[in-house]
């Protein structure tokens, strides 16, 4: 794995979803790059956010494409493909899937959270509890 | 100016018993006899940057010609590598590298294991951050996409049916495609979902086969066999977002890569005006990309595209025939080649059924993200 995307990982592992995060622009950036994207700074931290998101777009994926998925991560089909934006890191989207959660009532904006502990390096998600 | 003076093609096949080097052999020598060539005048090759020089490189290919590689190159992977080649093949000639340049592209994406989705694996943040999750598939990006464009612009699954049943009645007239059978409205939603909102009927083919066209000045093409097809103007264009972050990290996620740009390039050095096209092929590799990129090439505003199908019509007989072959929905999916191919053939008025009406202006689009290639084609 390379160097840039290893801190995501280890943060995981500490129950912690972080993103990068520029130390000279402050801007966040998603994937992970070797410098920021914006200013080219080589000081990129990780940043922890609370792990509350909102739905920017889905798709329930109805056919098995990929035989390691199911193999590794019983990702059997259908499953709910989630892209989710953060409002405390601007410019990340994340791509997870979402579970607890009723397809027919699935909009986009709608509160997400992280599930914690996340397992084989795969943070999932679910809709927000109001209250 | 340089001319497209030969094209070639395999019969598209979802399985073909001959391999893709055969493949893509064969449709380059259709091409060279098409134009009135011998293998041994070609004396530059061009082809995609991504997928042919893993599987079909130009060397191998010249050898087996035994035509000689004073030039070669390639500028981008798949559709846009494969629309814009043009622009080297006319910097090539124009410079007196070469005299006559083959373009050739060919997949086996029916018979290989993995098929399309393999591609994926060249992208690691992609392998990392999305496959986990199954998002690896070209259909889920286009799916998300096109649930993102449903609650901006309103788009309804009768948009995306109207697209895909426009295309399916135009491969039917052209009769040389992979598929055969009639789409209507009931066929549409009864089909199966694959990806929300996409159904079978929204996502390309999966095809093996090949094409070629060969290219030579505007000046020696008077002189071949065929009525030559002049490019009048190529566009090539690229955002600076990797592979990796393309479906998903853009942030006007809805807009086609550069496909605005290279379209206004390419129209420009033809000093053609969108309006003047008289028909277009567009890397329809999902019916949503297609309407997506029938606005971004700037046939209508952004958002109107279902509109503009709707009201103006895009089969054969309709304002903008748009995939006289029926596209890579109905048609095959060799990534663009075949939309090179069927703009040549509609120019030199050989689309026998499905001919457009005095076909003077050909506009191709050729989509590989963050890339995008436009050719400007004309009689």
């Amino acid at each position: 794995m390379a160097d840039e995307f290893r801190p995501y990982f280890d943060a995981l592992a500490r129950g912690i979803l972080a993103f990068p995060r520029c130390g000279d622009c402050g801007r966040f950036h998603w994937y992970p790059m070797k410098l920021c994207p914006f200013c080219h700074g080589a000081g990129i931290g990780w940043e922890a956010v609370s792990g509350v998101a909102s739905l920017f777009s889905w798709t329930i994926v109805r056919h098995d494409f990929d035989p390691a998925a199911i193999e590794r991560y019983g990702l059997r089909a259908p499953y709910i493909v989630a892209l989710l934006e953060f409002a405390d890191a601007p410019g990340v989207r994340l791509i997870s899937n979402l579970v607890e959660a009723d397809p027919d009532a699935l909009a986009i904006g709608m509160a997400v959270q992280a599930l914690f502990p996340a397992h084989d390096g795969r943070v999932l998600f679910r809709p927000a509890r109001v209250g | 100016m340089i001319a497209i003076v030969g094209v070639g093609e395999t019969i598209p096949l979802r399985v073909s018993p001959k391999d893709v080097r055969a493949l893509c052999l064969e449709a380059s020598l259709a091409a060279i006899a098409d134009a009135g060539l011998e293998c041994v005048d070609i004396d530059g090759i061009i082809t995609d940057a991504g997928i042919m020089p893993a599987s079909v490189p130009a060397d191998w290919m010249a050898a087996q010609l035994g035509a000689s590689l004073n030039f070669s190159g390639n500028l981008s992977y798949g559709g846009a590598g494969i629309v814009a080649a043009p622009m080297l093949a006319e910097m090539a000639i124009r410079s007196g590298r070469a005299k006559a340049v083959l373009f050739y592209f060919g997949v086996d994406w029916g018979s290989r294991p993995g098929g399309p989705y393999a591609f994926h694996d060249a992208y690691p943040a992609k392998k990392l951050f999305e496959k986990p999750y199954g998002f690896s598939a070209q259909p889920a990006y286009f799916g998300l996409w096109a649930r993102r464009y449903m609650h901006e612009y309103g788009l309804s699954e009768d948009d995306l049916a109207e697209l895909a049943i426009a295309q399916r009645a135009n491969a039917l007239r052209h009769g040389g495609g992979q598929i055969k059978k009639p789409l209507d409205r009931e066929t549409y939603f009864t089909s199966r979902r694959i990806a929300d909102p996409l159904r079978v009927a929204d996502c390309c083919l999966i095809t093996d086969g090949a094409g070629a066209y060969v290219m030579t000045s505007a000046e020696r093409a008077r002189d071949l066999r065929k009525q030559p097809v002049f490019v009048h103007g190529v566009g090539f264009a690229s955002v600076p977002v990797s592979g990796d972050d393309v479906f998903t990290q853009p942030a006007p996620l809805l807009l086609t890569p550069a496909a605005a740009v290279a379209s206004r390039q390419a129209r420009e050095r033809a000093g053609v005006a969108i309006g003047d096209v008289d028909f277009t092929e567009i890397y329809d590799c999902f019916s949503i990309s297609c309407l997506m990129q029938i606005e971004d090439l700037g046939f209508c505003a952004k958002g109107e595209g279902a509109a503009f199908i709707r009201e103006r019509g895009i089969t054969i007989d309709g304002d903008l025939p748009v995939n006289t072959h029926g596209g890579l929905l109905s048609y095959s999916y060799r990534l663009g080649i075949e939309h090179m191919v069927e703009a040549v053939r509609q120019l030199r008025g050989e689309s026998g059924a499905a001919q457009v009406t005095n076909a003077r202006i050909g506009l191709v689009g050729g989509f590989s993200p963050p890339d995008y290639g436009v050719a400007v084609l004309g009689r």
